[in-house]
């Protein structure tokens, strides 16, 4: 019987000892960034495997194996497992970006996750398991493995809505007050940054041309989450050789004071700007009302 | 292609148009159009000049000036308009400031600048420098692009090619604490491509394909850009076509399909998205998605009515407006017609837009509800009413159950009174608005109600080359800890000394209270003139000076180092301009 005991106690010591010489530390964000593309960047976290040479040699070539699951856990999407990649370990640390361990360019998704994907780069907003095992290079030996949850969330830009796009404002009221407003960022946090940034069009510009090429007049951050702002202009409007056009926009900054990802990370949160005009200058409606009057 | 090629390319095509314009047999020469100078100085003098906190900014640069110049040269069939205003300052602020001094290369591809010159003879138009150019809703026709290109319309044919640059290449430079830099983000130069296929026969049809390619230059930098800003390519295809009808009816259609891919980076896979040979090879950070747009109008003697509809999928992008907003849907109807011997116009629209429709950003779609009405009625040739009402309304697509609804009701009516000597004119407009914020977790109503009285007063002395205006001005706001008035008197006068010569002037006085606080007191003093020097040369200047003292809000004692007093500034700008036309 102490045979067998014995024979039992050095397979166990094996099986520890295997294990014991690689071990996987998946460190991810708990809110990696929202395009899955983006993961390589160290924001989102890294991943450590050790590699240690016991007494007992185990191959340092492995594949990764990479499930993702959804918070009830249902498979999302799963790594093809003919066409993982073969890493050879070095002994001691070998670290990779998150995006390895995701490995993206060979990850299968599933019903509407494939779609999202295929469509949006991202995922829909949400609890999320990112499991990663590693095998041997046939696949069918588990040597070890972690899972991490993340929570995915991917936000929609304000819409400016007061002025309106193409909207005239009268003159004498403009050139002493100008109220904004614009829809909630989605998801709607209470706390939340947006900067209101107006831009006079000059003479001979046009609204782009101003907006990414002009100094702003105003910019300036509204109440803490709030959605309306209060510019009170101060300047010449009733005249028409000046500050007759504007464009504006909202920048919205996420809870770390960075600007909200969008599509272009050029754009820097910025919501699709709109135009306003000055209307009743002197010497424009005025003098029109005034020259008809005479006729 | 380098930049210096690019250059070539550019001045090879003009020289060789204008080789081909020396040609033509000598025939008269017209010049149409204008050109100007325009100099703005901006000045600001605080009390105290430093402090902290700085309790003002100054909101302009110190000096900008600007040229333009504007001609249409005609030479016989030929026709060489030039679009070309421009500074040699930078204050770019939405897209990054090249650190130093911009090179050639930076000035001639700023976007604050433009370089355009649109040679045409017939129906064939070559494109060279900054060109902001149309092809359609979904494709491009939003931001400047310098480069070259060609309109050709071949009968009923249509063929437009353009290839050039639409964001200018800038380094990233990194923040400093010591001394104080924010550093710049940078930006990668962004090249594109873009060219439209199609058949036209002018006021009645249009059908075309357009395709864009954008594509970021990974190597047009020193020092990258850090993340999240990657390299990018943006492929778009679209087919649009519009008709009009010769009873009025006109139709818009367009579809278009964008590939996106975010990070260039990233390696090649074609697991998510195919493909697309030649134009894109697809990458683990590639999208595709879809944008559909239609449009219907009907056009009668007194009326109009039309409805449109959009769609943008989540994924949709054109580098050739950057920054749409996407992940929405919309429709609107639209109308405008005239009654009571056409007395009575009426301008009415009503519409509702979804976003969130890929659910990306929450578990429902967001809901949007936008109506407008405007009236206006001329009672007599003396009394007229405008009046319009317009509301929106947003549902949040979160658990947070965010909803926020504006309602704005606007009653403009103006009396008009005339006899031999002069006439007069009393308007008023009223204004109420108000604006709710709602949100179930946690919960919480926030209430926000706005008041606006104008009235202006104009009389008109018809042998007086003097003609002064006046006006007041009473604002409210109220919401959860803001109570905020505004009142604004404000006398101006137009003098026409002689053919050649127009003084202006106004002065404005304002009180802006802030309960509990004194209020804020600020003069406005606005002064300027347009002066014909000659027939085709005009001067003007305007010259602004704004003196603002706080009340209580801001006291002196708040400020480090401690300020006797309340805390002021005076603002002063003078702007002028030349402008010369042809």
């Amino acid at each position: 019987m102490k045979k067998y005991y014995l024979l039992i106690a050095v397979v166990f010591l094996v099986a520890r000892v295997s294990q014991a010489q690689i071990t996987l530390n998946l460190a991810l964000n708990s809110r990696p960034q929202a395009h899955l593309s983006d993961w390589g960047n160290p924001v989102n976290g890294v991943m450590i495997i050790s590699y240690s040479q016991g007494a007992i040699q185990i191959d340092p070539a492995i594949k990764l194996k990479t499930t993702l699951l959804d918070q009830n856990g249902s498979v999302v999407g799963v790594s093809n497992v003919g066409a993982e990649r073969v890493y050879l370990l070095k002994p001691g640390v070998n670290q990779f970006s998150i995006a390895d361990a995701l490995q993206l360019q060979n990850l299968m998704l599933f019903g509407g996750a494939k779609i999202q994907l295929q469509r949006t780069g991202r995922l829909a907003a949400g609890q999320y398991q990112l499991m990663i095992e590693i095998t041997n290079t046939a696949g069918d030996l588990v040597l070890t493995k972690q899972g991490k949850p993340f929570y995915v969330t991917s936000y929609q830009l304000p819409i400016l809505m007061q002025p309106a796009d193409g909207a005239g404002l009268d003159a004498h009221i403009a050139q002493s007050i100008i109220t904004f407003r614009w829809t909630a960022l989605v998801p709607h946090q209470e706390i939340q940054v947006y900067r209101v940034q107006v831009f006079e069009i000059l003479p001979g510009q046009t609204p782009m041309q101003a907006f990414r090429g002009n100094r702003p007049l105003v910019d300036e951050e509204a109440i803490r989450g709030a959605t309306q702002f209060i510019w009170h202009p101060n300047l010449a409007m009733v005249d028409t050789t000046a500050n007759k056009k504007f464009i504006w926009t909202v920048q919205t900054f996420d809870s770390d004071g960075l600007p909200v990802p969008t599509e272009d990370a050029n754009t820097q949160g910025r919501s699709e700007p709109a135009i306003f005009n000055i209307v009743n200058q002197q010497g424009t409606v005025d003098k029109n009302k005034n020259d008809q009057i005479k006729q | 292609m380098n930049n210096f090629t690019k250059i070539s390319v550019i001045l090879l095509l003009f020289l060789s148009f204008y080789a081909n314009a020396q040609d033509e047999k000598p025939k008269a020469i017209s010049v149409t159009g204008d050109m100007g100078v325009w100099y703005e100085y901006y000045g600001l003098d605080r009390s105290p000049e430093s402090s902290i906190p700085n309790f003002y900014h100054p909101r302009k640069p110190w000096n900008t000036l600007r040229f333009s110049f504007n001609p249409n040269i005609s030479v016989g069939k030929w026709s060489i308009p030039f679009n070309f205003n421009f500074s040699a300052l930078q204050n770019n602020f939405v897209t990054p400031v090249a650190p130093g001094k911009q090179s050639v290369w930076q000035f001639l591809t700023n976007p604050a600048n433009n370089f355009g010159i649109s040679p045409k003879i017939g129906s064939t138009e070559i494109l060279l420098g900054t060109q902001t150019l149309h092809y359609s809703d979904l494709s491009t026709g939003d931001v400047g692009v310098f480069g070259y290109g060609v309109n050709l319309a071949p009968g009923k044919f249509r063929f437009r090619f353009f290839n050039g640059v639409s964001q200018r290449p800038v380094n990233y430079v990194a923040p400093t604490l010591v001394p104080p830099n924010p550093g710049i983000v940078g930006a990668y130069q962004r090249n594109q491509y873009m060219a439209q296929v199609g058949m036209e026969k002018e006021g009645k049809y249009f059908v075309g394909f357009n395709l864009v390619k954008a594509t970021d230059k990974i190597n047009s930098l020193t020092s990258i850009p850090l993340p999240p800003i990657e390299p990018q390519q943006n492929v778009i295809v679209s087919f649009v076509a519009k008709a009009t009808t010769g009873d009025g009816w006109n139709y818009y259609f367009e579809v278009g399909q964008s590939y996106h891919t975010t990070d260039l980076n990233t390696p090649l896979s074609n697991v998510a998205v195919p493909d697309f040979k030649p134009f894109l090879r697809a990458r683990t950070a590639t999208n595709k998605d879809n944008a559909l747009m239609l449009g219907i109008a009907k056009k009668g003697s007194d009326w109009e009515i039309g409805g449109k509809f959009n769609y943008y999928g989540a994924g949709y992008f054109t580098a050739g407006y950057p920054f749409m907003n996407n992940d929405r849907m919309e429709y609107l109807a639209n109308t405008r017609f005239n009654a009571w011997k056409k007395k009575i116009n009426v301008v009415a629209s009503i519409g509702q837009r979804f976003g969130n429709l890929s659910l990306l950003s929450g578990p429902n779609v967001t809901k949007q509800l936008i109506a407008n009405i405007n009236v206006f009625t001329q009672f007599s040739d003396r009394f007229s009413l405008n009046t319009s009402f317009n509301n929106f309304g947003f549902n949040a697509a979160d658990i947070s159950g965010y909803k926020s609804v504006s309602n704005e009701l606007s009653i403009n009516p103006s009396y008009t009174w005339t006899n031999t000597k002069m006439s007069n004119l009393i308007s008023a407009t009223y204004t109420w608005s108000k604006y709710d914020e709602t949100i179930i977790i946690p919960p919480s109503v926030t209430k926000n109600n706005t008041q606006t009285l104008l009235v202006l007063y104009v009389p008109t002395v018809f042998s007086a080359k003097l003609n002064p205006d006046f006006s007041v001005l009473w604002f409210r706001n109220t919401a959860p800890a803001i109570n905020l008035t505004l009142l604004t008197a404000t006398a101006g006068v137009n003098w026409k000394i002689d053919t050649k010569f127009k003084l202006k002037g106004q002065l404005q006085y304002n009180l802006t209270t802030t309960s509990p606080f004194t209020a804020n007191k600020n003069i406005l003093i606005t002064s300027g003139y347009d002066w014909a020097l000659y027939k085709k040369l005009t001067w003007q200047m305007l010259i602004t000076i704004n003196v603002y003292k706080y009340g209580t809000e801001l006291p002196g004692s708040s400020l480090i180092p401690l300020y006797t007093g309340n805390p002021g500034y005076l603002e002063s700008s003078v702007r002028t301009g030349l402008l010369y036309r042809f």
